[in-house]
Order: C-alpha cells, then structure tokens, then sequence
C-alpha cells in the first residue's frame, strides 16, 4: 500500500491546501504584494534615512564654494553623483583659506563622462589634490595608495571593477589603484584622479565633446573645513562679505544646508510611503476579508461535515487560522523574497530616482524590517479569516451543516 | 441503556409563521438494537437525528447519551462525544473531497487526539470492501463506494451508538442491501444503529421500526 499511513491534524491543514492550489495561489499571491510593498517601502524609507543620517560626515566638509549658480549642480554631484561639470579660478584656493575660521581647504575638478565600459550610467570624474585631501582619503577601504599616478584612479564604491582593473575614460586606460566603502552619497558612482590627470581628461572630454578646453589649472569646486570655534554660516558670511555677495562670482554652501534640503524632501517622502503603506494594508485587508468570506461560506458544506464527525468549534476557528497562517507565512516570505531581489541590485537606480542620498540598512536592520514585514502581512491575513471563521465556528453545528446545503 | 430521548420538541419559524418539526418525541436506544424510523420527507426526521447526535438543540425535552445529559454538555464534549462514542452518517453526500479514503476514514480519529490508528482504518477499509481504494480520492468513487467510506469513517472509533440519516436513499437495491448488511454485522457486535429511512425495504432488516408523522414518532 503506497498510501501514507499517518495522518495528523496539520495533515488536515497541508491537505485543504494542498488540494486547492488556485485558492491557495491566490491568497499567497495576495499576502505577497502586500509583503511585497511593506517590505520595499520599508528598506527604502530606511535607506534614505540611514543615506541622509550622518551625510554631512560623508561629505566631509563643513562649506562648499562653487562658482555662483552651480550650487544645485554641485548638490546633484556630491549627493546623487549626476555627472556634471563647471569651473573657477584656481586663487580661490588660497583667498578661501585666508578667511578667519578656515582651517583646511581641498579643490576638486569636475569632469562628466560619456557612458564607461565599467558603468551603464555615465560616470563623475573627480580629480582631488591628495596633498590637501580630506574628503576621498577616509573612504578608501582596500589600502591607501601613495601618490597617484596619471593613469590611477580611486573608483567609488558603486563602480564596478577591482583593484588592478583597467577602466577606459575618452580612449585612455586607467587602473584602479584603490577602491573606496560605500558612502551614499555621490562619491559611490564617482572616480578620482589627481589633478594634472583631470586636466587631461577634461581637455579629452572637450575635445570629443566638440567644446572648449576648460582654463589652465582651473578647478570646479573647494571643500573647506573651519576650526571648532567657527559656525559654517559665520564662515560663509565672512567670505561674502570679504569678497562680495554677487561680485564675487562665487557661491559659498554650508554642508548643512545641502542636508536640511534632503531632511525635507526625505520627511515628505516618508510620510507618503507610510501612507502608502497603511492604506495598502487596509485595502489588503479588506480584500483578504472578503476573500476568506467567500472562501469560507463556499466551505460550509466542508465544516458541515467536519462538524458532524467531531471537530469542535475551537479546532475548526484553529483549522482555518492555520490555514491562513500558513499561506500569509509562504505569501508574505516570498514577496519579501521578490522585494529584496528587486530592490537590493538596483540600489543605484533607486538613488536616481529619488534624487536622495541612499544607503542600505545593515544586515541587523534588514533583518528586522523583514520581520515587521511578515508580522504585518500575517496579522493582515489573520485578522481577516478570523472574522470569519469566528462567524462559523460559532454558528450552531446544525445551521452550518444545513446551510452547508447536506 | 445508551440513549435516551425524553418528551423532545423543536418549534421552527418559517415565514413569520411558527411550527412544530418535531412533537413530544421520545425514544430510547439499547446496546446491539437496530431501529429504523421511516417517514416521509418533512416529517422530521433529519430534526430528530440531529438533535439525538447533539448537533442541535431542542425547544424542550432532554437527551442522555451514556448516562449524560446534552444541555449540560460543552461544545468541546459533545464534539469529542462524537468523534468517539456515537457514529453520526448524514443524509447525502459526506465525504471531503481533499483527502483520500484512508484520510477520510481517519479524520474523527485525528479530531479527537487519539493516535495512530491506520491499521484499524485500513481493517475497516477491509471490511467495506474499499481497501484497495485508500489511497484514492472521492472523485474517483461511485456514490456506493462513498457511502461505504462514510461508514468507515463512523465506525472507527467503535462507536456504542451509530446513527445513519437516509444511508441508502441514492443508491440502486443491490448497493443498498450491501449497505444493510454492514449494518446488521455491526449491530450484531453491539453497537446500536439508529438509521431513518423512507425505503421500506431498508427498514426490513431493522430489529425495532418507527413511523414519524407530524413531528410524531408513532
């Protein structure tokens, strides 16, 4: 006899739903979406609030000074590493570091490429001084390389390739001397190079671009760092007021300030996607009500019998709950499944989309979210098969049994 | 004696208008009898066996089965009551069509806690003429053969009382004389059968009949 011999009350469970795989898809497919987007609202509002939280520490520096109108630019490239370029005059480096309360200035050049062979995206060239550099140093993870060669680069955390890989700019080959942690902020999809090779790339740039090469020793942008004594708006007050608001030509950003724009549109951002959430929820919920309702009232016939051979009310409330159970339990493990798979590759895309810093939880902190996750798509699924089973389970035996139609 | 109904009514309200299913009912069942009650359809019947099987419960009058009284009964009891000591065959077609036989026969066993009993199941099985069907589900079945199931089913757990509503009212004569057979073995090992009929060749192989009329046992 090849039939299984024991048969157990979690047999009953696996076999109605084992024996009615649409109904069961259906319900699990339901779970899924919901533990789906729970699950993916979740780790993006978290990556965006760890990308956002500390960001002044990743940018590394207390004001950036970029010729006037290109703050916006600049924000895009340091917070999102949309590829840009622009330029000033190199004796801002010295006039900046000669204001009271500035304790440390680094230039960096901007250079936008075309499409690389490491990257689906155009990549941010950043030639740094490593003489004055405060900003790349502190985020290369394998061991600091000494002086850069002309053909070295650092490469972000996001760019793909290895340490000792050779990565083309405008025709020419660049070896990754190191490579930098992830920081989530435009740093990861950036590459870095010293200055006099910067300049070269540029003048590449130009000259494949069709345009003018920028000025001799030109730079794009100073980071400045100012002594403790000092507010980076008392500072930044002090170089317009030295050099002339408009006059000037240049426009002076407290790091702080980049993060207060991020902080409001990070706040508006989580309050949709808690709205989106709850609302989801509920509309779940009140779908996987009226789906158990019906399911449940087609099973009367079912709970009839089972009635009639013994089952009590407690154990047919217990049967359908850990029916339910069961398929939130697969539902919801497989929609975080399919969100994680989603969301953790594209991490880039994601950030581009938003226009935000972002960086994803820890492994502590993923595991966590999963878990709310499956709680809340569970408690979805329990909620509403309980409504209705409690409806069942205390009809009188009897009326399930004629209503079930035996 | 096992059961023991006394002085039994059920008023139902149909339409706004109340009537009387069953009418100071009383009966009484002792070990090993075979009582058929016979009647037409409407005559309350199905009422009856329902509230002797604890499945509903009567306006007034009380029921005892082995010595207790239902009204003083739990859900829990009178559900663990079924799934052990009284066998309860419903009218129609009662076999779930998620398991298989063997499955279908085991499950009042499974409800009640009681352990392995695969082996009895398949004895049962055997004795239905439907071992070499275990592992088949219901769709596969003719209505003969699920019939049989469903008595397997109520008597595995040796039940001291079972009761069977309409057993043979689908099937032909030769189907049903097989089903009367089990009965009669059964009953000649001392359980009780209490089975309501409106075949009146069914009801021949009874050792005590009844006719119910009105609500009335006569």
């Amino acid at each position: 006899m090849s039939e299984k011999m024991s048969f157990t009350f979690q047999d009953i469970i696996w076999c109605n739903l084992k024996r009615k795989p649409l109904r069961s898809f259906c319900l699990i497919f339901l779970v899924a979406a919901l533990a789906f987007v729970l699950f993916g609202s979740s780790l993006i509002t978290r990556s965006l609030i760890k990308g956002t939280d500390g960001l002044a520490k990743r940018l590394g520096a207390d004001l950036l000074i970029v010729p006037r109108g290109y703050a916006q630019t600049a924000e895009g490239i340091l917070l999102r590493g949309s590829p840009s370029a622009f330029y000033m005059e190199p004796e801002w480096l010295e006039k900046i570091s000669g204001v009271e309360g500035v304790t440390a200035v680094s230039p960096h050049l901007f250079i936008a490429s075309l499409n690389s062979d490491c990257c689906s995206v155009p990549i941010q060239l950043i030639g740094f001084d490593q003489d004055t550099d405060f900003i790349v140093a502190p985020w290369i993870k394998t061991s600091v390389p000494g002086i850069l060669k002309d053909n070295e680069i650092v490469v972000g955390g996001a760019v793909a390739g290895r340490v000792g890989d050779t990565l083309q700019f405008f025709g020419r080959g660049y070896s990754i001397a190191a490579k930098m942690e992830y920081t989530g902020s435009g740093f990861d999809a950036s590459v870095f190079m010293n200055m006099d090779a910067a300049r070269i790339a540029a003048r590449d740039c130009a000259s494949k671009m069709g345009a003018d090469a920028p000025p001799e020793k030109s730079i794009s942008s100073i980071m400045a760092l100012i002594d403790d004594s000092s507010t980076p708006i008392g500072v930044a007050g002090r170089i317009n007021s030295a050099f002339g608001y408009v006059k000037s030509g240049i426009a002076v950003v407290p790091a702080q300030n980049i993060i207060s724009s991020v902080s409001v549109s990070l706040r508006m951002l989580t309050g949709s996607f808690g709205a989106l959430s709850a609302v989801l929820w509920i509309a779940s919920f009140s779908i996987l009500a009226l789906l158990f309702s019906a399911m449940l009232n087609e099973r009367r016939q079912e709970f009839g019998i089972l009635r009639s051979v013994g089952i009590s009310r407690k154990k047919l409330i217990a049967m359908v709950l850990w029916e339910s159970g069961l398929i939130s339990c697969i539902g919801s493990v497989v929609g975080i499944f399919l969100s994680a798979l989603l969301l953790m590759p594209f991490r880039i895309y994601i950030r581009e989309i938003f226009n935000m810093p972002y960086m994803m939880p820890g492994f502590g902190q993923l595991c966590a979210i999963a878990c709310i996750s499956v709680l809340l798509s569970v408690a979805a699924a329990l909620l509403a098969s309980l409504l209705s089973s409690v409806k069942i389970g205390n009809a009188d035996a009897y009326r399930v049994i004629r209503e079930g139609g035996l | 004696m096992i059961l023991e109904a006394s002085g039994i009514k059920k008023e139902y309200i149909r339409a706004g208008n109340s009537f009387w299913a069953l009418n100071d009912v009383s009966l009484s069942v002792d070990e090993g009898e075979f009582i058929c009650i016979v009647g037409r359809s409407g005559s309350g019947k199905t009422t009856l066996l329902n509230i002797l099987a604890g499945l509903l419960t009567p306006t007034s009058g009380s029921v005892y089965f082995e010595g207790r009284e239902y009204s003083g009964l739990s859900d829990c009891e009178l559900s663990g009551m079924r799934s052990t000591r009284l066998g309860y065959i419903m009218q129609g077609q009662t076999v779930l069509p998620n398991f298989t036989v063997l499955q279908n026969t085991l499950i009042p066993h499974v409800l009640a806690d009681r352990g392995d009993a695969a082996e009895a199941a398949m004895s049962l099985l055997e004795q239905v003429g439907l071992a070499h069907l275990a592992g088949q589900y219901p769709s596969s079945l003719s209505g003969g053969e699920l019939r049989r199931v469903s008595i397997a089913r109520a008597l595995l757990s040796s039940p001291v009382l079972l009761i069977a509503d309409e057993p043979t009212g689908d099937l032909d004569e030769e189907t049903a004389g097989e089903i009367m057979r089990i009965f009669t073995s059964v009953s000649k090992k001392g359980t009780a059968v209490l089975m309501v009929t409106h075949d009146m060749n069914s009801a021949a192989f009874g050792t005590r009949s009844y006719r119910m009329a009105s609500g009335q046992l006569l």
